[in-house]
C-alpha cells in the first residue's frame, strides 16, 4: 500500500510527527483533492509500522499543546523502503463500467454498440479537453504534482479512446462471432430416477 | 456568424466502376474564432475536406461558402487572393524554405503578395516574438528544433492577418511535448487572436485542445462533438 511506503519515504527525509506527515503527504501528491488521506489513517499506519518495527518513536514534544510523537525510520524500515523503490508496481486492473455496458449491448441486442461507442467517445473527449484545459492553468515551476497527475490521466483517456477506435473497427467482425453464453448447470439435488 | 459553410460537399475521384468517394455529402458550419479539429482514420476524407475548404481543390458537387461568398463563384485570381490574404496554412512537415531565415520564412506571405519588405519583416518579427522565437529570427530552419520550425510556420500562417488558419496534421512530425506546445499555440491563435482554426489530426490528445471535434468515416460525418461541457 503506497501510503505506508510514502510515510517511510517522508521519514527517510527527516523524522516527523503524525500531523506533519499528513501535510507532507498532501504536498507531495499535489493536494487533498488528488488523494485525501485522513489523519486517522496516518496515525493507524504509524502504529502498524511501529509494531512491525519499521519506525520508532524518537521523541515526544510538548510545547503547551497536545503531545507530538516524533517518528523516525528504523534500519528495517529503511530496507522496506529500498525494496519498494527497487521493484515495479503492477498496474491496477479496475472493473470497467463501460466495458460491461458495451458487452451488454452486444449480447442483448438492446442497444446499438456503435452508438454506445460514439456516446462514450464524445464523453471521453470532453474529459480530455477538460484535463488539457486544467493542465494549462497550473504553473510548471511550482505545481509539478498536479501537472504530472494530469499528464497521466490525459494519457489514460487517450488510451481508452484508442481502444474505442479499435473496438469500433472490429465491431462488424465481433457481430459475426458467437457471443458469450453462460454455462447453465442444473441446480439443486439431482432428481431421483 | 459562420465564417465557413460547407454545403452538401461531395468529392469523388475516378469514374465508373473505379469511382472513389472521398467525401460524401458533408455539411459543416464553422463560426468565426472557433477551433475545430477534424478526426478520423486514414482515408476517411479529412485532408480532402481541408483542401476543399482551403480552395486547394474543387468539390464534385456542393459548395464552400467563405464569409458569405461561394468560392465556386470566385475567379481563379480572386481565389488566389482569398487564399493569400484570408487564409494561413500549417503543414505536417513545416514546409519552410531551407535557405531563408526564420523571419524571411515567416514574412513570405506578405513579400510574395508584393508587400514592402520592411513591413513584412516587422510583422514577421512581431509574430515570431509572440511565439517565443524573438531571439531566433535570424536562424535558418536547420538550426531550429522541429517544434521551433513549426512555430515559425504558424507565424508564417498568421503574418498576413488571415481570418482562417488551416492546419494539416501540424503535430504529426513532432514529439509529444512539442506537439502539445503547437496545439496549445493553435488554441491561443483562436482564443487570444480570434482567428478561426481548422485542424486535421488523428491524435486524440491534440484534438482535445479544440472547441469541437468533427469525426469523419468513409467520407461521411459520423459525429460532431462540442468539447466544452455544458454547465448544467
Amino acid at each position: 500500500m503506497s501510503v505506508r511506503h510514502a510515510i517511510l519515504g517522508l521519514l527517510a527525509q527527516h523524522p516527523r510527527h503524525g500531523y506533519e506527515l499528513r501535510a507532507a503527504f498532501s504536498a507531495v501528491i499535489g493536494g487533498d483533492e488528488n488523494w485525501d488521506v485522513k489523519p486517522a489513517q496516518i496515525y493507524s499506519t504509524l502504529n502498524r509500522l511501529e509494531e512491525a518495527g519499521l519506525v520508532h518513536q524518537q521523541a515526544i514534544e510538548q510545547n503547551g499543546g497536545p503531545e507530538k510523537r516524533i517518528y523516525a525510520l528504523t534500519d528495517a524500515g529503511r530496507e522496506t523502503l529500498r525494496d519498494w523503490f527497487a521493484l515495479g508496481i503492477a498496474p491496477e486492473h479496475q472493473r470497467d463500467d463501460f466495458f460491461v455496458k458495451l458487452m451488454t449491448a452486444l449480447v442483448s441486442g438492446a442497444a446499438d454498440p456503435g452508438r454506445i461507442i460514439q456516446i462514450q467517445r464524445s464523453l471521453l473527449y470532453q474529459e480530455l479537453h477538460a484535463a488539457t484545459t486544467l493542465r494549462e492553468t497550473y504553473n510548471p515551476r511550482a505545481e509539478i504534482a498536479q501537472i504530472l497527475l494530469l499528464d497521466k490521466s490525459i494519457m489514460h483517456i487517450e488510451a481508452d479512446l484508442r481502444w474505442l477506435d479499435i473496438t469500433e473497427m472490429r465491431l462488424e467482425e465481433i457481430k459475426r462471432q458467437p457471443l458469450p453464453e453462460p454455462e447453465v448447470k442444473p441446480r439443486g439435488r439431482p432428481r431421483k430416477q | 456568424m459562420s465564417l465557413i459553410q460547407a454545403q452538401d460537399l461531395t468529392k469523388t475521384y475516378g469514374s465508373g466502376d473505379t469511382t472513389v468517394i472521398a467525401l460524401d455529402h458533408i455539411n459543416l458550419s464553422v463560426n468565426a474564432g472557433e477551433f475545430v479539429a477534424i478526426m478520423g482514420p486514414s482515408g476517411c476524407g479529412k485532408s480532402t475536406l481541408l483542401h476543399l475548404i482551403g480552395g486547394l481543390d474543387k468539390p464534385s458537387s456542393g459548395q464552400v461558402i467563405f464569409d458569405g461568398v461561394p468560392m465556386a463563384e470566385m475567379s481563379d485570381d480572386a481565389l488566389t487572393m482569398l487564399r493569400r490574404r484570408k487564409m494561413g496554412f500549417v503543414f505536417q512537415f513545416f514546409n519552410l524554405i531551407p535557405v531563408l531565415s526564420a523571419v524571411e520564412n515567416a514574412a513570405l506571405p506578405i513579400t510574395l503578395d508584393g508587400g514592402k519588405s520592411a513591413e513584412a519583416r516587422a510583422k514577421a518579427v512581431e509574430w515570431l516574438t509572440r511565439f517565443g522565437l524573438g531571439e531566433r529570427t535570424a536562424s535558418r530552419p536547420d538550426q531550429l528544433s522541429g517544434g521551433q520550425q513549426q512555430r515559425v510556420a504558424v507565424a508564417r500562417a498568421l503574418v498576413a492577418e488571415p481570418a482562417l488558419v488551416l492546419a494539416d496534421e501540424p503535430t504529426g512530425n513532432l514529439d509529444t511535448r512539442s506537439g502539445d506546445e503547437i496545439a496549445s499555440l493553435l488554441r491561443s491563435v483562436s482564443k487570444d487572436y480570434g482567428r478561426t482554426v481548422i485542424m486535421v489530426t488523428h491524435d486524440p490528445r491534440i484534438a482535445a485542445y479544440a472547441d469541437r471535434i468533427v469525426f469523419l468515416k468513409d467520407g461521411k460525418m459520423l459525429d460532431d462533438t462540442l468539447l466544452e461541457r455544458k454547465h448544467v
